[in-house]
């Protein structure tokens, strides 16, 4: 039993911890803003991505480290706040946005590799009219032409298409067009982008390069005026995103001043709004290092999640209120000293989610509600050592101090298998099981304080001189099952050598 | 003391027989259900897309739902309503603009909100594929820290345990039909960590109860036995305090946490259970094998013979 200098002493912390969390759930903002809810509990949307390269050897950690620079880019840049973005694992990253609910286009501006790339044609040839659902196959009809053509060499030359509405009429143009394997100038000779209108209004993306890159567009363009393609026609450039090309003008001339634009002369008004805004950010924000593939997205409305959060927290506070009444049933004094230090360890548990922040998800909950139950046991399994030695005959004041002394072995084995558990799950999972694992090691770490030090602390003020009188029937043992002192009995008792 | 009291005829040891036939009997129903393919894999496994429609109203059935779906874009449609009034449709994987239009119908049919999540087939594997590992590597780590706080024995005997509450929550779902997904795998490993908890706490004190000196079968299975009848209240109690909580979950936590809580309960009983009954039986047998052993070197080992 710790003495009463030492008991005053872990209250004073207790108080002192107390306060703290008071000042930063309560004081430090408004209440309703203290405490950071996951997706689930508020509604966004949630990317999961992979990076991979096309040749197939493996994503390096510095390249993801890049390509989750450029998408925190690219989100910011959709006007959201406090999006949540990490890498997990060698090659994948997790993007939550809170609050947004246009997952299309979300999903379309983050996963964008966005590789930019400036070629001369060296052959093209075409299909206007392409109905729907034929594309392919006037695709696969143009790839077969164009592999005989004198310009196509495997290896050093690659086939790309275009797909656009149909200059004239129905259906779609198709064309296909043979460049060198690399691009003559890549996204990197890019300053800016913005989003303008040419001169019949319009609208197009407008590409600003940097002085050097200014520079090669004026050679590459000054090189293809002065080419031709087959019979006699002028030269093209190709400006080519993630292997679609978007356009091909006709180069006469060379062209100074470092800038070219993509517009879609077919449609009326020019590219698209949104299309353009999205590849203005896409462009702006430069190439992903890597390409990327979706592997899952979670769209949670905002009512679905604010149904779940009030779910977890009536479930959450249900199985508290019961837990304390069970307690104090079995273990009457005991059992209300228990429960003091449960309220507490929920009250500091709450602080600590405040100050780190962490952020609350339905797993988290559902690993608060356990470590509650881890919590609730450790004073069980105390308790019952406390009940064993009051029926051996100790006086309530010695028991306790026995039970404490002997049950602690167990508890920290205990816990620590549990914490040992949530670790594996930390390091081999990723999104909401982590906030489960995090929040189960943290509460299970701090039931050991509560549950231990702290109601051995309450108990020692408790029964310390001057204080309260325990009798076995506050511990919750019946008179009649105590036996005498020192009648050693029972097979359990024979066993026990030291 | 009731509990301990009422538990005094029983031989925990002894009838290991009866147990592990209870347990036998339990998992090999489990494990023919998932054998006939009623293991009920949801999408994070699979791969696929969900929506779910945020309390559509009454009148509105699972067959409405269903029917609501755009035919030609999604194929194979299951809908389902959830206990909170919600309903939940299932689709082989979408693309992003085919998951938009059905969640454009739906939501403008039901006048409702619509979730949806999507997982490629890709991640679905990879994610079955991190379960698997993380249950392994928990198992191999358990092994080497109780042979390290306490002996090998003691960590054959709680790996046999949680081998069994494994199986055990398995074969449950699998005889429900309840749906696998990312939060049951959770909900095991933590099952996986409570069962040995429990068995931590037993053993703690046979751990404490061993007298110094040579190891003798009778007297070492007598020893357990009194063991379990010393901590089988705080046993009970614990699982009490912490299927109270549980049970809160259920009832009140909405679809994602009452299936955690669902896998929760089965795996807290199988793991109530099985410490009691299968971890110090097997310690026994386990002990009782090894032990034997140095006497009886110029004999045949036993079943061997």
């Amino acid at each position: 039993m710790p003495s009463r200098r030492n008991s005053l002493l872990i209250l004073g912390l207790v108080a002192i911890l107390l306060a703290a969390a008071v000042y930063l759930i309560f004081i430090r903002q408004p209440v309703s803003q203290a405490t950071q809810l996951g997706l689930d509990l508020q509604g966004g949307v949630s990317v999961q991505l992979e990076g991979y390269r096309t040749d197939g050897s493996e994503v390096e950690r510095d390249e993801m480290e890049r390509a989750v620079q450029v998408i925190r880019e690219r989100v910011d840049s959709l006007g959201v706040t406090e999006p949540e973005i990490q890498i997990q694992g060698q090659d994948q990253v997790s993007v939550n946005i809170p609050g947004i609910t246009d997952t299309e286009r979300a999903v379309e501006v983050i996963g964008r590799t966005a590789q930019l790339g400036l070629y001369e044609v060296l052959a093209y040839e075409q299909q206007d009219n392409v109905p729907e659902g034929e594309v392919q196959s006037a695709e696969d009809d143009l790839r077969q032409s164009l592999k005989d053509d004198s310009e196509f060499e495997e290896g050093e030359t690659k086939i790309l298409f275009e797909e656009s509405p149909a200059l004239e009429g129905e259906g779609t143009y198709v064309a296909g067009y043979i460049v060198s394997e690399q691009p003559q100038i890549t996204g990197g000779a890019l300053d800016s982008a913005t989003v303008g209108v040419d001169d019949q209004s319009n609208r197009i993306v407008q590409m600003n390069f940097t002085r050097e890159g200014g520079q090669q567009f004026t050679d590459l363009s000054q090189e293809i005026s002065q080419s031709t393609l087959g019979a006699g026609e002028p030269g093209r450039l190709a400006i080519v995103l993630d292997d679609d090309v978007e356009s091909a003008p006709v180069v006469e001339q060379a062209i100074p001043g470092g800038q070219v634009s993509i517009s879609n002369d077919s449609l009326p008004g020019g590219l698209p709004q949104d299309e353009a805004e999205e590849l203005q950010v896409v462009l702006e924000t430069g190439a992903l290092p890597v390409n990327m593939r979706v592997l899952s997205v979670t769209t949670i409305g905002a009512t679905l999640g604010a149904a779940s959060l009030a779910g977890g927290l009536i479930a959450a506070a249900a199985g508290f209120a019961l837990v304390l009444a069970f307690l104090t049933f079995i273990y009457r004094a005991l059992g209300m000293v228990a429960s003091a230090a449960l309220l507490i360890y929920a009250f500091l548990l709450w602080g600590v989610i405040v100050a780190v922040p962490i952020t609350i998800t339905l797993p988290g909950i559902a690993g608060v509600v356990l470590a509650l139950g881890v919590a609730a046991d450790a004073n069980i399994v105390i308790f019952e050592r406390v009940k064993e030695e009051v029926r051996r005959g100790k006086t309530p004041r010695s028991a306790i101090a026995l039970g404490y002394q002997k049950g602690f072995r167990a508890i920290l084995d205990g816990n620590l298998t549990t914490i040992i558990v949530a670790m594996i799950l930390f390091g081999l999972s990723s999104g909401s099981v982590r906030g489960f694992a995090v929040l189960l090691s943290i509460g299970v770490l701090l039931s050991m304080f509560t549950a231990v030090v702290v109601t051995r602390a309450l108990l020692g003020l408790i029964s310390s001189r001057g204080g309260l009188n325990l009798t076995p029937r506050m511990l919750g043992v019946s008179p009649d099952s105590i036996r005498p002192a020192g009648r050693g009995s029972e097979s359990g008792e024979k066993a026990r050598v030291r | 003391m009731a509990v301990g009291r009422a538990t005094r005829n029983i031989d925990f040891v002894g009838g290991w027989r009866k147990w592990f036939a209870v347990s036998l009997a339990v998992i090999v129903l489990g494990l023919a259900a998932i054998g006939l393919g009623r293991l009920n894999l949801g999408i994070d496994f699979t791969g696929g897309t969900e929506f779910t429609l945020n309390d559509p109203g009454s009148g509105v059935t699972a067959d409405g739902v269903q029917n609501a779906v755009p035919s030609g874009v999604a194929g194979e449609v299951t809908a389902q309503r959830l206990g909170n009034g919600n309903f939940e449709v299932t689709t082989p994987p979408l693309s992003q603009s085919e998951s938009a239009e059905v969640r454009d119908a739906l939501s403008s049919q039901f006048d409702s909100e619509v979730s949806t999540t999507n997982v490629s087939p890709t991640f679905g594997g990879q994610v079955r594929d991190q379960a698997l590992q993380a249950v392994g590597v928990a198992l191999a780590v358990i092994v080497v820290f109780i042979s390290y706080r306490f002996e090998f024995a003691f960590a054959t005997a709680a790996i046999a345990a949680v081998i069994h509450d494994i199986l055990v929550t398995a074969g449950v779902y699998a005889l429900v039909g309840r749906e696998v997904n990312l939060v049951t795998v959770v909900a095991v490993l933590t099952v996986l960590g409570y069962s040995l908890y429990d068995t931590v706490i037993i053993f703690d004190r046979i751990r404490e109860n061993t007298p110094e000196g040579e190891y003798e079968r009778s007297r070492f299975d007598r020893l357990i036995n009194d063991s379990i009848r010393q901590v089988i209240t705080r046993s009970i109690y614990t699982s009490l305090s912490t299927l109270i909580p549980i049970s809160a979950l259920l009832i009140f936590g909405g679809s994602t946490l009452s299936d955690f809580a669902f896998a929760l309960l089965v795996g807290i009983l199988a793991g109530t259970y099985s410490s009691i009954f299968i971890a110090s039986p097997v310690l026994s047998l386990y002990k009782a094998r090894r032990g034997a052993r140095p006497q009886r070197e110029d004999e045949p080992q036993p079943g061997q013979v």
